[in-house]
């Protein structure tokens, strides 16, 4: 379903999030009303527990909307099926974790050239190489998850997430796992692939300085937009 | 000790944790260890039952303490004296083969087991007949004939009833009863004809003893109380040194039955630790798997200051637990399924079996089973004590990939060791036993060698273009990829069932595809030297024959091989039917034109030395002869030594005459020679042949090549299936320890799928990527396994059966199917549970 607003990218309509416990359900996005317009970067702070990963989960059609509209990139994506939003996402979206999640088994250059063979590109490992250098681990292309430190591990998770010059790129707290300096350097990274492609970018994170560095904040509390 | 006290107290507190979880983590370890050990009991309770069976009713089937038999010639005057004087009873059996033809029916004739015996029979066991009555009463002659009593599918073959006479030879008979059981008749596994017995009186008015005619003579005797059998026997041997009978004991009442069972025994026993084998590497697997998920147990036990030792000795003591629960379970089941089938099957095997619950097998497999435990687990444990604390938090890959200490791997390879010799202890014939150790040792180390080539050559080939395939390939050779772990696991099973069917395969066909185009129609027996210008003139005047062959013949037995008698000569393994009974002899001036001469001259045609022989060039090498050797040969009770003059190559599957020992001339012309011819014909003469050569010569018996041929087809197909059933065990364990690689790469599977989905993998992709990677390793260890299963294939039939190779194409066909489809199922089954995930809950910051 086409959007009207040729501006906006991303626009969230009224989105509630309720996942089954143990304890029984649990709300834990009531109601998120958003818009965010192309190559903007959003930086997404609140406290934890308050549905900011749950957010980006969402939006990435990892995890369904119990109700509401959200329209990415022109595409009406809730109610759509798992393979589909699948799909949506290899052409769409990027996303970068805290935990890195690369294929251990994989080396660097599989992991970046994954995505780009799941979305039938041309020449993928060619590219993924060219992309590994961008993010300086020319040396490093044929090691596996286990034998990178941390940030190296990170850079190959930004290469991947950039394979694609995908139009959202969603980051989960891309730092939270590294030290001080290693967690600038990835954040000087990210900026800049981001400046370079022209990405929208939606950042999650419990740091104020880093959400300063985007174009716009919004404060998530108690699954629900307080600021912004 | 305080140590061991100390791990004790630390694995039952796991030991109740893990019970409480239904023993979850130890699934495949269990059922490993319950098919091998179950396999094993349940084969060697069997041997014990059908064997026990044998022992316990040795002197019944026998026929007394002692049996005498002399081929050809009764005994003596002097020897009967001095049999009957050193016995309690004593009684007199006759066993040839004779053509029954019913009196009445002109067309219509059966070659019969004659059996012909006294008033003494039997002296051990009741005969049981339909209608009870009298033995003696039931055989003599009334009415103008002799009685008779037959087995009862004589009567249906030649659509007799009980009263309707038959001729045999040149006596008449009336049938009086049929056999319900014969005390001293061990069901045949290849029987030329069913019983026919007769009065020994009777024997006579047949006219079928003729000089040299294949007779049997039993004398058989009880002993009296407090006889040492031993010394009956050596007194017996000191008294006639040169009677040339042979003396059986009621051990060796039925040698072939024995030897069957033993043979069975023997090569189910190695289905049984192929099994285990296989199930040892689902040991070591499940332990393995069972520790990784431990390590954050581990590495607290570490950090809190446990030793490396306590950490083995904690877990050692678990799997001895969980060991011990699989070894009883394995136990108990393969104890008493004997039980259930015997009493199923009992009443239709050769021997009585002894149903019961036996301790030997009962022992060894538990040794089997609990030094398996020890031995596969030892590896994984060891290596989870050597990993660092700090690494284990770390490491992702292969949590417990360390090198475990130099003792424990010496305690393994020990394992190993003692393993191999509890099997070639246990076995009945060590020389297969060691076969079946080298052979599983080299087999592994293929296997091991195979995967490691598969994952050399997905690394080295070029990836294809095609991202499913790419990573189908990739995949075979990842770090901690399953490729060795399937390869090895279903690839050993599969090679022993593809070795099985293959012989079994080749050995059908020899019967049933090669044979007939060269095989006789007629094998004729018995023929008197008077007789043979007139026989040979009324069987090869039937239009349509041809390939007539008639050769001169006895029987004698090889004791002394350079005057040393046999018993003490080392023999070849498979030499030794040779010596086992009697030999067909024949003697010859001329080479026959088949015969093809390896060592040494053929004699003069006019020779007229001292005795020498032509010798099976085979035998030779297992006897250790050479031409310039001698064989003693006991010939109608006279020892005959004679010089080996030259060596001849014998095709034995060519069913064309031939003899391991031709004599020439000059040795055995003034003995009571009788001949023996075959003839072809094509099926629909056979009746024609068959009528010519029986009407005129009663005493001549034709033995019809093409039903003893479908006779011997048809055991062996029985016997295959039941072989390969057992096998196929192998494959059940194997796609067991199977599941058990799968699984315990499940986790990464899902965290695999989760990452490919966020990366723009549709579930279907995933599923192909998952499909072309089982789908891949299936057929590369179906080909694996199917080049080892034909080279052991190739190399039994051709090395150890002597006999030519045929390539069987559906064999290999078959097994890669059953491989592929076995691994993609299995596959299939991990990757789908692996694709139900939800990938949130995987995604998101702990």
């Amino acid at each position: 379903m086409p959007s009207t607003d040729t501006d906006s990218i991303l626009s969230l309509d009224d989105v509630h999030l309720e996942l089954n416990s143990d304890a029984g359900p649990v709300h834990i996005l009531r109601g998120i009303d958003l818009k965010i317009n192309r190559g903007e970067t959003i930086g997404v702070i609140g406290p934890s527990g308050s549905g900011k990963t749950s957010l980006l989960m969402v939006i990435a059609g990892l995890e369904p909307a119990t109700s509401g509209s959200i329209i990415a990139n022109g595409h009406e994506i809730t109610g759509l099926g798992e393979d589909q939003l699948t799909r949506f996402r290899r052409d769409h979206v990027g996303i970068v974790f805290q935990s890195f999640h690369l294929v251990p088994t994989m080396s660097a250059l599989e992991n970046v050239a994954l995505p780009m063979e799941f979305a039938g590109h041309g020449q993928a490992f060619e590219k993924a190489q060219h992309h590994l250098n961008a993010v300086g681990l020319s040396e490093r292309i044929h090691h596996y998850s286990g034998q990178l430190s941390g940030g190296e591990q990170q850079r190959v998770a930004l290469a991947r997430a950039f394979a694609t010059e995908p139009k959202i790129l969603l980051a989960d707290e891309p730092t939270g796992s590294l030290d001080q300096e290693t967690g600038r350097e990835i954040m000087e990274l990210l900026f800049k692939l981001q400046a370079s492609v022209g990405t929208t970018m939606i950042l999650v994170t419990h740091a104020p300085e880093l959400a300063r560095r985007c174009g716009r904040i919004i404060k998530i509390a108690d699954g629900r937009v307080a600021d912004g | 000790m305080a140590d061991l006290a100390l791990a004790w107290k630390l694995a039952k507190r796991e030991l109740r944790a893990e019970f409480r979880g239904g023993v979850q983590g130890f699934r495949i370890f269990l059922i490993c260890l319950f098919l091998g050990v179950a396999t094993i009991t349940a084969v060697g309770s069997l041997s014990h039952a059908l064997n026990g069976g044998l022992a316990a009713d040795g002197a019944k089937l026998l026929g007394g303490n002692i049996d005498l038999r002399l081929l050809h010639r009764p005994a003596t005057p002097e020897h009967r004296t001095y049999l009957k004087a050193h016995s309690a009873t004593y009684s007199e059996i006759i066993k040839m083969r004779a053509m029954a033809r019913p009196v009445d029916q002109r067309d219509k004739r059966a070659m019969v087991e004659l059996k012909a015996v006294d008033q003494a029979y039997p002296l051990i066991g009741t005969l049981q007949t339909e209608p009870a009555r009298a033995l003696a009463d039931l055989l003599k002659m009334d009415n103008e004939a002799w009685g008779t009593v037959v087995d009862a599918n004589l009567l249906t073959r030649l659509g007799l009833a009980v009263g309707d006479k038959v001729r045999l030879g040149a006596a008449t008979y009336q049938i009086r009863a049929t056999v319900l059981s014969e005390p001293d008749r061990v069901a045949n596994i290849f029987s030329f004809g069913p019983r026919f017995l007769v009065s020994a009186a009777s024997l006579a008015d047949t006219k079928l003893v003729q000089p040299g005619s294949q007779i049997r003579y039993h004398h058989r005797l009880t002993l009296k109380p407090g006889t040492d059998i031993e010394s009956w026997k050596q007194d017996l041997g000191d008294t006639f040194p040169t009677a040339g009978w042979r003396v059986r004991t009621p051990e060796e009442a039925a040698p072939g039955v024995r030897r069957f069972i033993e043979r069975m025994t023997l090569f189910l026993s190695f289905v049984g630790l192929t099994v285990l084998l296989v199930g040892g590497l689902g040991i070591t697997g499940a332990v393995k798997s069972y520790l990784n998920a431990r390590i954050a147990t581990i590495a607290t036990f570490k950090c809190l200051g446990a030793s490396g030792d306590l950490i083995f000795k904690t877990y050692m003591l678990q799997v001895l637990v969980l060991g011990l629960v699989g070894v009883s379970a394995g136990l108990i089941f393969g104890g008493l399924a004997p039980i259930g089938l015997l009493q199923l099957i009992g009443d239709r095997l050769p021997v009585q079996p002894i149903i019961g619950v036996f301790m030997e097998p009962l022992a060894l497999a538990a040794g089997f089973g609990l030094l398996s435990t020890i031995t596969f687990a030892l590896w994984p444990i060891a290596a989870a004590c050597e990993v660092k604390p700090a690494g284990l938090f770390r490491a992702r890959i292969s949590p417990i990939g360390a090198q475990p200490k130099r003792k424990y791997r010496i305690a393994m390879m020990v394992g190993i060791i003692l393993l191999s010799l509890l099997c070639i202890w246990s076995a009945n014939d060590q020389f297969f036993a060691y076969w079946f150790v080298g052979g599983s040792a080299i087999t592994l180390l293929l296997l091991r060698g195979g995967a490691a080539l598969v994952m050399r050559l997905a690394a080295r080939i070029p990836s294809p273009d095609n991202a499913l395939w790419r990573l189908a390939q990739a995949n075979l050779h990842r770090p901690g990829a399953t490729t060795p772990g399937i390869i090895v696991s279903m690839g050993l099973g599969l090679s022993v069932l593809v070795a099985i069917a293959l012989i079994e395969g080749n050995m059908s066909r020899q019967i049933s595809e090669r044979l007939p185009e060269r095989a006789p129609a007629f094998f004729f027996i018995d023929i008197q030297p008077h007789q043979v210008a007139d026989f040979d003139a009324a069987v090869t005047g039937v239009t349509g024959t041809s390939g007539y062959q008639r050769v001169p013949t006895l029987r004698g037995r090889i004791v002394k091989i350079n005057g040393t008698p046999v018993e003490q000569v080392k023999i070849g393994h498979d030499s030794h039917w040779a010596i086992r009974g009697d030999r067909a002899l024949t003697f010859a001036a001329e080479k026959n034109n088949e015969s093809k001469v390896t060592k040494g001259e053929w004699w003069p045609a006019n020779y007229a030395g001292p005795p020498i022989i032509s010798f099976d060039a085979g035998l030779a090498k297992g006897f250790g002869v050479d031409i310039g050797d001698t064989l003693t040969l006991n010939i109608l009770g006279r020892e005959i030594t004679a010089e080996i003059s030259n060596l001849r190559e014998i095709d034995w599957r060519s069913l064309r005459f031939d003899f391991a020992i031709i004599f020439a001339p000059g040795t055995l012309e003034g003995a009571p020679l009788t001949h023996i011819a075959a003839i072809e014909a094509d099926r629909s003469i056979e009746q024609a042949v068959e009528k010519a050569a029986t009407d005129t010569f009663p005493n001549i018996s034709a033995i019809r090549v093409r039903d003893a041929l479908e006779a011997a087809g048809n055991l062996l197909a029985g016997i295959g299936a039941a072989i390969k059933g057992t096998a196929a065990l192998t494959i059940v364990a194997g796609a067991v320890v199977l599941a058990g690689v799968i699984a315990s790469e499940h986790q990464r599977r899902v965290y695999d799928s989760v990452v490919f989905k966020v990366l723009g993998a549709t579930r279907r992709r995933i599923l192909g990527v998952y499909l072309a990677e089982y789908g891949l390793l299936g057929l590369l260890t179906g080909l694996i396994a199917a080049a080892i299963g034909t080279l052991t294939g190739w190399a039994v039939i051709r090395f150890l059966m002597r006999a030519e190779w045929i390539f069987l194409g559906n064999v290999i066909t078959y097994t890669l199917l059953t491989c592929i489809v076995v691994i993609m199922a299995a596959g299939l089954l991990g990757t789908w549970r692996a694709l139900g995930q939800k990938a949130s809950q995987h995604l998101r910051n702990d």
